[in-house]
C-alpha cells in the first residue's frame, strides 16, 4: 500500500460539552459543533465543498435529514457540492477521515466538514437505550435470543482475558479511574467528580464481572472536524494535525464469530497505521484509546504496542496513563467519564487527539505532544480502526 | 404471556437457508452446517461456504459437545425480554466441530463456571415453534 503520510490535515475541530439537553433539538448540537470547527480552522464558511455528516442513532427520521442535505441549508454553505453520509458506528470518524483524505488527495475536494450530533441521553429512555443497544449490531437469529446486549458484550470478552492474562477486577476499574482524572480537566466532559477504584469495585454488578461503573452512559452531544491538504494546512495554522498513518481490521459481524475476543483486530490495524506513519508505539505521546468499557480500552492499548499483552491493567492502575504519566490516554475522558453519545465516543477520541497535537488541549495538554495514536470501533467491535496524527511529518 | 412488565422473548429472525437448523432444534438435535467441497465445518449457517465460495453445503449431526470459550452471568440491566430470567449465564460455546456459536449455560450453578470448563448440549422451549439449543456443564 502506497503511503498517504502527512498529505492531509485536520484543521479544525468543534464539540458542544457532553450533556443532557431536553430542550434542545439535535440539530443544534451539530450547528455549534460545526461553526466552531469552521472558525478555528480559520476559513470561510463557503471553502467548505463537501460535508460528511454521521448518523444519529436516537432517531431515523432526523438523520435522514442529515443525509439529504440539511446541514448544508442550516449553514447556509453556498460551496458544497456533496453531502453524503458516513456511518459505521463508533468507527464512523475513523471512516469519515479515510474516506475525506482519499477524496482530497485524488482533487475531489477541497476543504471537508464531518459533522457528528447525537441526542441518545434525552431522545430515548434508559430502557429504550438499553433495548435499542440489545439488538443494534447483534444478530437476530443467533445471539439476540439468548440475551446477548451491550453487557454481555463487553462481560465475554473481559472474563476471557482475565483468564488469559491474570489481569485483575482492580486493574480493570482502574481504567475507569485513570480516565476520569482526565475527566475531571476537561469542561466538555459529563462525569468531573474524582473516581476511586474502591468505589468501581463497589458499583453494581450488571453481568459479571463488568460493573455498573465499567459501564458507558448515553448523553446528548455533537463534535466535528475540518479536513483539508497538508499545503493548505499549512497557511492555516503552524500546528495542523497531520494525518500520519490509518490502519483497520473487520473481523466479525456476529460477536461470536469474532476468532479472539481477547485481541479482535487490533494488532494488524496497528502495524498498517504505524508502517504508514513511519513511527513505532514508543513515539506516541497520547493515546486516545476508544473505552466504551474498560476491557476494550486495555486490549486495543496492548494490541496496537504500547506495552505488552497483560501489562496495560497494571499501567492504568499505577498512573502511568494519568495527567503527567509516562503515556497519558484517553485524555477527553473518554465515553466511561465524558459520555457515550452513539458513534460520537469516537468522533471526541479523534477530535482530542487532533486538539493534543494542536497544542490547544488546555489543561490537559500533553507537553511536547508531537504524535497521538487514536483508536475506533464500531458495533460489537467488529472493525478495529487506528489513526496516527502529528504536528509534523516523519 | 406478554405484557408491558413481561414482554415476549425475541424470536430467532430465521433465515431461509437456516431453517434445517431450527426444524432438527424442535427435535432436540443440534446440526451443523458443512461444505461438500472443502469438507469444513459453517455455523452460523450460510447460503455459501465462507471458506471456499462453494453454494454446495450440506448438514451433519453435531456432537452436541464442547468447552465455554467465554460466559457471563446477568443479573441487572437486561433486555426488557430477559429481566425476569436474570440471573442468566450468556457464553460463547467452542463445539468440538470446531465452531463456535452463542447461546446459554443451563442446569448450573453459576459459581461454579469457568471458562474451558466441557458442557454438552441441551434444549429448551422458547414457544410452541422454538426448541433453542442451550448447554450445561457436561457431567
Ligand atoms: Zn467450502
Amino acid at each position: 500500500m502506497s503511503s498517504n503520510r502527512g498529505k492531509t490535515a485536520i484543521v479544525g475541530i468543534g464539540e458542544i460539552p457532553t450533556g443532557r439537553y431536553p430542550e434542545q433539538n439535535a440539530i443544534s448540537f451539530a450547528l455549534d459543533a460545526a461553526r466552531m470547527a469552521i472558525a478555528d480552522a480559520g476559513i470561510a464558511k463557503d471553502e467548505i465543498d463537501f460535508v460528511i455528516p454521521t448518523t444519529a442513532v436516537f432517531s431515523f427520521q432526523f438523520s435522514n435529514e442529515l443525509t439529504t442535505c440539511r446541514l448544508v441549508e442550516e449553514l447556509g454553505l453556498k460551496g458544497v457540492s456533496a453531502n453524503t453520509t458516513v456511518f459505521s458506528g463508533g468507527s464512523s470518524s475513523t471512516n469519515a477521515l479515510r474516506i475525506a483524505s482519499a477524496l482530497i488527495e485524488t482533487g475531489r475536494a477541497r476543504n471537508i466538514l464531518f459533522v457528528h450530533c447525537e441526542k441518545l441521553g434525552t431522545g430515548v429512555s434508559t430502557q429504550g437505550g438499553i433495548d435499542l443497544f440489545s439488538t443494534a449490531g447483534i444478530s437476530m437469529e443467533w445471539e439476540v435470543p439468548y440475551g446477548q446486549h451491550y453487557s454481555t458484550v463487553a462481560a465475554l470478552a473481559t472474563q476471557r482475558y482475565k483468564h488469559e492474562t491474570g489481569t485483575t477486577d482492580e486493574e480493570l476499574s482502574a481504567v475507569c479511574v485513570s480516565n476520569r482524572k482526565w475527566a475531571e480537566l476537561n469542561p466538555n466532559a459529563f462525569f468531573r467528580k474524582p473516581l476511586t477504584v474502591a468505589e468501581v469495585m463497589g458499583s453494581k454488578m450488571l453481568a459479571t464481572p463488568l460493573r455498573a461503573k465499567h459501564s458507558n452512559m448515553l448523553f446528548d452531544g455533537g463534535a466535528a472536524f475540518i479536513v483539508t491538504s497538508a499545503e493548505r494546512a499549512r497557511n492555516l495554522t503552524d500546528k495542523p494535525a497531520y494525518v500520519l498513518g490509518e490502519g483497520g481490521a473487520v473481523t466479525h459481524f456476529a460477536y461470536h464469530q469474532e476468532p479472539d475476543l481477547t485481541r479482535f483486530g487490533w494488532a494488524k490495524a496497528g502495524r498498517e497505521a504505524f508502517a504508514e506513519a513511519g513511527i513505532t508505539p514508543a513515539d506516541i505521546n497520547v493515546a486516545e484509546i476508544y473505552d466504551s468499557y474498560p476491557i476494550f480500552q486495555l486490549i486495543a492499548f496492548e494490541e496496537i504496542g504500547l506495552c505488552p499483552r497483560g501489562e496495560a491493567g497494571a499501567m492504568h492502575l499505577h498512573g502511568d496513563t494519568w495527567p503527567g504519566g509516562q503515556l497519558p490516554t484517553t485524555t477527553d475522558g473518554g465515553m466511561l467519564s465524558k459520555g457515550h453519545t452513539g458513534a460520537g465516543g469516537s468522533v471526541s477520541l479523534l477530535v482530542e487527539a487532533a486538539r493534543q497535537v494542536m497544542g490547544r488541549a488546555g489543561q490537559r495538554q500533553v507537553p511536547n505532544c508531537r504524535f497521538a495514536v487514536e483508536t475506533a470501533v464500531g458495533g460489537t467491535y467488529m472493525d478495529a480502526q487506528v489513526t496516527i496524527l502529528g504536528n509534523e511529518i516523519p | 404471556m406478554s405484557d408491558a412488565q413481561h414482554p415476549t422473548k425475541p424470536r430467532p429472525v430465521v433465515q431461509p437457508w437456516a431453517q434445517p437448523f431450527w426444524d432438527a432444534a424442535r427435535e432436540k438435535r443440534l446440526i451443523l452446517q458443512h461444505c461438500e467441497d472443502c469438507n469444513k465445518p459453517i455455523h452460523y449457517p450460510r447460503i455459501a461456504c465462507p471458506h471456499c465460495g462453494s453454494a454446495r453445503t450440506g448438514w451433519r449431526v453435531a456432537s452436541g459437545r464442547g468447552q465455554i470459550y467465554s460466559y457471563t452471568v446477568v443479573v441487572s440491566n437486561a433486555p426488557s425480554a430477559f429481566v425476569a430470567d436474570m440471573p442468566y449465564v450468556v457464553a460463547v460455546i467452542e463445539l468440538d466441530e470446531g465452531v463456535r456459536m452463542l447461546s446459554n449455560i443451563v442446569d448450573c450453578d453459576p459459581q461454579q463456571l469457568r471458562c474451558d470448563m466441557p458442557v454438552e448440549v441441551t434444549f429448551e422451549q422458547l414457544d410452541a415453534e422454538f426448541m433453542l439449543p442451550k448447554f450445561r456443564p457436561l457431567t
